[in-house]
């Protein structure tokens, strides 16, 4: 469990970071959680790898503008435990919170996470269901673009070479929107065999809004929006909510390995959109 | 591991078949690989650099092509070998006409081996359809132009 | 001899918390891994990534070009060395040559093929690629029923039908039992492979002495003087010339009750290179090359009369051996086939084990070692009994339990259980449960149509191996209690205790027996040069056979005490009591740190004894010990998606005299948990090719503290007659009682679907399917 030899760096500044990102044999290091395994199996061995986990500016959760900006490099633990991020959008934390392990959780980051992109990973439910931004950035130029829009494929993404997460952009909540997210743990590594995220706004007692992530079901995380389109002005009685997660793995290519078949995938993903449903609109005010 | 399914190819059946058969276009679909040598009639050496996300390895192997029934179907046999492990896949190819395109349905059986077998359980059938999608969407820009 | 402790206050039966713990958990303790040494080397083994291939070719030249790398060596370089042992013998038991690297043909992925030596680990490792073998694959066979089937693949060729040796075993007459039965059942019960997963891999350090010619070896094992013996012959060593040390060892599981390819290679190398070499087995190793357990298919078929009562069990056991034999592999099933009864009063029984060889990784002791497999059979085929005659799966147990006035009792294994009250932890687990609310309970689940179901396993098990003649080593265990001349007390196990908590239990016990405090009892295992001859830690024998042998050791120095106690007391009438001599005539005393400085400096001896007060007993158990218990555990299924919630889990044990309430119930636990891991979640899985797809923790699912209920632990109290301390021993227990518990439990919950078994581990996809399906598998 030996990695092949890299050079190692730990700026302590973003343009440093960002500067030695030129090389395509260059990896950016930002919690490690897949990439150090993957290393130490060499199934990676990237020549150089920059640790951007000394660098101060990624760090950070503020609110701006009706956003929440979530830095980089945040753990999910301090996501899971932000009282901004408890009380402002709550769905997220509880995604952190079912990430990994605890020392999974104190040393994976957000952006690490995204910008890796496993199609079974715990965030992208959360983040498609919530609308989110990510904001990249070069040496030489930054850009926002919609989540749906960086997750391109199974362990592929929006990002240009030499290009890293700046932060994830997140809408502050609407205090009457319920959400919750939902998971099915593979025994072994605690990734999500389907993982749902759900949240719903009600107004004069029908579904005003209804937004559903899915990861884990297959290749790349995605929105059900069939789902959404069939709560969206129902009531959200129990009849309608099953009838409407049950169009959640309609067309799709699902997943299948040693945990769970595509069919049992596809069944759970079901099942599980269905309670991530319920719990979402049971916490709607 | 089993491995099915099909794909629309922006070409008549004739024209795809012969893509399909041509080293140069194959070598040009397979991601990661350069070239195809010659080896003997219908089999060939192929270096391929899979990298997948963080995931990269260099294989070595052969590719070689059966039991042809222009333009309807062919037998396509892989075998590849590097340090984070091997592969073996066979898989039966079948083109149907549809109007000026054509439908491939593959249908076979990849063998892993190695450190990818072992510990990348979880990532094979994902990264592997990922493969076969990128394969195809590179023949259909092929046969576009 | 009688023992008079009038202290009131002893220290056996307390929770006292286990001494060895601080230094394991602040990280001060030294594992293999730890040792550093000037000029040491390191190994990377280069394995075989086919399941079976010809080597065709090996070419080392560039890894002996890189920088660094000091030697690289082959099959062909190690020939000489003797084969890993095979140390169980059957009739007519077919024994593969086992060399310690491959040299012409590897069996199974994991098979050493080449060691790579240099100045550190990192090159060793990068020098581990650049060997390059021309392999050519050959067809393999990794599931045992198809390895028996005509045409299959062979492992070894030169035994086509795959089969190392087949076993009988019959007692009484099972054709009268089956003829007289009102109801016979059968059914097809599976045990699958598991990986042992200690904590720490293994690992080795040799270190060559030119000068002395002669070798220290440290291993992360459980059996080093076995080790040391074995060794010395492969090695072709003087045993004296051989020093085997077991620092910290960070859990076994009998996965390190072996002698590996690599202790010897390691001895080789060293030997070879004249300088100190370590290999650190990393996890990827691990998984596949160190022995895994179970790997069972089993047949019953169970008769009985109408009222449950159980005449006879017929058993045809497939056991998957894996490509070689290692240590003790084809004895494990027949511990099953002995254990087959249980703990029901059945004298008809017939067994047929057939051993077979595949293309994986040898099987071997893991945890339970064949007794899990057995228990498992019998406690699901008594479970499937009583479905069929509709009992409660407890009175068919209480209906069937031999009876306590029938110890000692002769099974037709040809076994003597000591002692027994089997029907009393099964009333505690019972009552603990409020087994008949429950029912109730459950009843009223089933009419709301949830699937609440509650499972019961009674165990019996086999533990303190074991008397020489049934142990294929040597059965007894040895000890030397030393009380220094400052009255401090050193006591040397041959036992080699690795996390079971002897440095604490067997404290307890020297103290109490010398009177002296817990502080005062040094224990010391684990090395050659230093302890005198043992034999081991396994088969839950460490208190029972190596405690006793202490306890002897401990009676012959009260005797030497009482001699220098009489001298110094100038009396003939002393006894030896709370840590001093008593003249009982005066009530003058002298302490035990004074008898043992007199005794030392031995201005005067005491006639016919010699200085010092050192005793070291060799104790020859006369029979096993046989534990027992009762689990219940209740479960609910998730009718939408077959997830199973663990919501009580009930064991109460019976390992004879407790020496330390804490420890037991910590082994419990363990072992629990090492069962729940069985029944719910671990597999290792091979492809038909001889991969093994579970070959890391992200696929090879362990349990973890979070999907573990609490445990409820109760204790009934049974002394074995066997020994002095009436101790059983309890290392094993809670895997053996555990994997039938749940699968009962589970079972039970779906039984209103006409569920009549689920193999393991019970995936909530297995259990969906079986919901889908309305309970047709």
């Amino acid at each position: 469990m030996i990695a092949e030899n890299f050079e190692y760096s730990a700026p302590t500044k973003l343009d440093d970071a960002l500067r030695q990102l030129s090389n395509e044999d260059t990896k950016v290091l930002a919690g490690g959680m897949s990439l150090i395994p993957l290393m130490k199996l060499r199934l990676a061995a990237p020549g150089q790898l920059v640790d951007i986990g000394r660098i101060a500016d990624l760090n950070f959760i503020h609110e701006e503008g009706g956003t929440l900006r979530i830095g980089a490099t945040t753990t999910h633990y301090q996501v899971e435990n932000s009282p901004l991020v408890r009380s402002r959008c709550p769905l997220l934390a509880e995604a952190a919170s079912h990430i990994g392990d605890l020392q999974v959780r104190n040393m994976g980051t957000i952006g690490g996470s995204i910008a890796h992109a496993d199609p079974a990973a715990d965030y992208p439910a959360s983040l498609l269901a919530l609308e989110a931004r990510v904001a990249l950035v070069t040496a030489k130029s930054k850009r926002e673009i919609p989540i749906a829009d960086f997750f391109v494929d199974t362990f592929t993404t929006a990002l240009e070479p030499g290009e890293i997460v700046h932060a994830v952009v997140v809408p502050v909540e609407d205090q009457s929107t319920g959400t919750s997210y939902q998971k099915v743990l593979q025994p072994a590594s605690g990734f999500a065999i389907v993982g749902v995220a759900a949240r719903i706004r009600k107004s004069g007692g029908k579904i005003a809004m209804a937004r559903v992530g899915v990861t884990g079901l297959s290749g790349k995380p995605f929105r059900a929006t069939q789902v959404e389109k069939a709560l969206e002005g129902a009531a959200g009685s129990p009849s309608e909510i099953q009838k409407a997660a049950a169009l959640v793995s309609d067309g799709v290519d699902a997943n299948s390995d040693l945990h769970a078949s595509a069919d049992y995938r596809k069944h759970l993903a079901r099942v599980y959109t269905m309670r991530a449903l319920a719990i979402a609109l049971s916490r709607t005010a | 591991m089993k491995i099915s399914g099909s794909y629309t190819v922006p070409a008549p059946r004739e024209r795809a078949y012969q893509l399909l058969q041509d080293p140069g276009i194959l070598a040009k679909c397979m991601p990661g690989t350069d070239q195809l040598h010659k080896l003997a009639e219908d089999e060939y050496d192929m270096k391929m650099k899979v990298v997948i996300a963080s995931i990269g390895g260099q294989f070595g192997g052969k590719v070689r092509l059966e039991d042809q029934h222009p333009p309807e179907s062919f037998k396509l046999i892989v075998e590849g070998s590097g340090k984070i492990g091997f592969l073996k896949g066979e898989g039966l190819l079948n083109l149907a006409a549809n109007g000026d395109l054509t439908e491939v349905s593959f249908d076979g059986e990849v063998q892993v081996g190695g450190t990818i077998a072992s510990v990348g359980q979880r990532l094979l059938d994902t990264t592997a359809k990922l493969i076969i999608k990128k394969f195809f969407q590179k023949l259909s820009e092929v046969a576009n132009n | 001899m009688a023992t008079t402790i009038t202290k009131s206050d002893t220290l056996v039966g307390k929770r006292i918390r286990r001494r060895e713990d601080p230094r394991l958990i602040t990280g001060t303790a030294t594992y293999v891994d730890d040792i550093q040494m000037p000029g040491m080397h390191h190994a990377v083994i280069v394995r075989s990534p086919h399941g079976a291939a010809r080597i065709k070719r090996i070419n080392i030249k560039k890894a002996q070009e890189l920088p660094g790398v000091a030697a690289v060596f082959i099959g062909k370089d190690t020939e000489k060395v003797g084969p890993v042992p095979c140390g169980a013998s059957l009739p007519g038991l077919r024994v593969p040559h086992h060399h310690i690297l491959a040299i012409d043909r590897v069996y199974f992925v994991g098979h050493p093929v080449a060691v790579v030596v240099a100045t550190d680990r990192y090159i060793a490792r990068d020098a581990a690629d650049l060997v390059e073998v021309d392999w050519e694959p050959l067809p393999t066979v990794t599931d045992p029923e198809k390895a028996l089937a005509p045409g299959a693949a062979a492992v070894h060729p030169e035994w086509p039908d795959n089969t190392a040796f087949t076993y009988h075993q019959e007692g009484g007459d099972v054709d009268k039992a089956f003829a007289q039965a009102d109801v016979v059942v059968k059914q097809r019960i599976t045990s699958q492979r598991l990986i042992p997963s200690a904590m720490e891999t293994r690992g080795v350090v040799a270190e060559w002495h030119t000068g002395d010619r002669a070798l220290t070896l440290h291993s992360s094992t459980q059996i080093p003087h076995l080790l040391r013996t074995i060794l010395a012959q492969m090695l072709g060593l003087e045993e004296n010339r051989l020093r085997v040390v077991t620092p910290e060892v960070g859990g076994g599981f009998g996965s390190k009750l072996n002698v590996y390819a690599e202790e010897a290679l390691m001895g080789f190398v060293a030997m070879k290179i004249g300088k100190p070499i370590k290999w650190i087995e990393s996890r990827r190793e691990n998984f596949t090359c160190t022995i895994q357990g179970r790997g069972h298919v089993d047949y019953y078929e169970v008769a009985a009369k109408r009222d449950g009562t159980i005449l006879g069990i017929k058993l045809k056991l497939i056991q998957d051996l894996g490509a070689y034999h290692q240590l003790l592999t084809p004895a494990i099933p027949t511990l099953s086939v002995l254990m087959m009864p249980g703990i029901y009063n059945c004298q008809n029984i017939r067994a047929d084990i057939v051993g077979v060889f595949t293309n994986a990784v040898p099987t071997d002791a893991y945890r339970g070692a064949g007794r899990p497999e057995a228990t498992h059979g019998i406690e699901r085929m008594v479970d499937i009994l009583a479905a069929e005659l509709k009992m409660d799966p407890a009175d068919i147990r209480f209906k069937n339990f031999v009876s306590n006035d029938a110890f000692p009792y002769a099974t037709a294994t040809g076994l003597t259980y000591d002692s027994g009250n089997y029907a009393a932890p099964l009333v505690k687990a019972m009552d603990m449960v409020s087994y008949k609310k429950l029912r109730q309970e459950q009843a009223q689940a089933r009419t709301d149509g949830r699937f609440l179901g509650i499972g019961i396993s009674t165990y019996g098990e086999i533990c303190a191996l074991g008397p020489s003649p049934a142990t294929p080593a040597g059965g007894w265990e040895s000890a030397t209690v030393k009380i220094e001349p400052s009255g401090k007390v050193t006591v040397m196990t041959g036992a080699s205790p690795h996390g079971q908590g002897e440095e604490t239990t067997f404290a307890q016990i020297a103290a109490d027996e010398l009177g002296v405090g817990i502080d005062d009892v040094l224990v010391v295992h684990g090395d050659t040069a230093i302890v005198q001859y043992g034999i081991g830690t396994f088969g839950s024998r460490a208190t029972a056979v190596g405690g006793a042998a202490m306890y002897y050791a401990i009676q012959e120095l009260k005797e030497k005490i009482k001699k220098y106690g009489a001298m110094l007391l100038e009396s003939d009438n002393v006894s030896f009591a709370n840590g001093a001599c008593v003249d009982n005539k005066t009530g003058k005393s002298v302490p035990l740190a004074q008898i043992a400085a007199a005794s030392y400096r031995a201005m005067k001896l005491p006639p016919n004894t010699e200085p010092g007060l050192v005793a070291t007993y060799f104790w020859e158990p006369p029979n096993f010990t046989f534990p027992f218990g009762a689990h219940i555990v209740v479960t609910e299924v998730d009718r939408e998606t077959g997830a199973i919630a663990l919501k009580r889990y009930v064991a109460v044990d019976d390992c004879g005299k407790i020496i330390n309430p804490l420890i037991v119930d910590g082994q419990v636990h363990g072992g629990v948990v090492q069962g729940l891991g069985q029944a719910l979640w671990e597999q290792a899985v091979y492809d038909d090719t001889g991969q093994l797809i579970t070959g890391e923790f992200m696929d090879y699912a362990l349990p973890k503290a979070s999907n573990i209920p609490w445990l409820e632990t109760g204790h009934t109290e049974t002394p074995s007659p066997v020994n002095p301390l009436g101790v059983k021993g309890v290392g094993e227990a809670g895997t053996i009682g555990c994997s039938p518990a749940v699968v009962n439990s589970v079972v039970d919950a779906l039984s209103p679907l006409g569920v009549r078994h689920i193999d393991m581990p019970m995936t909530p996809e297995k259990i969906w399917n079986l919901v889908q399906a309305g309970g047709k598998a």
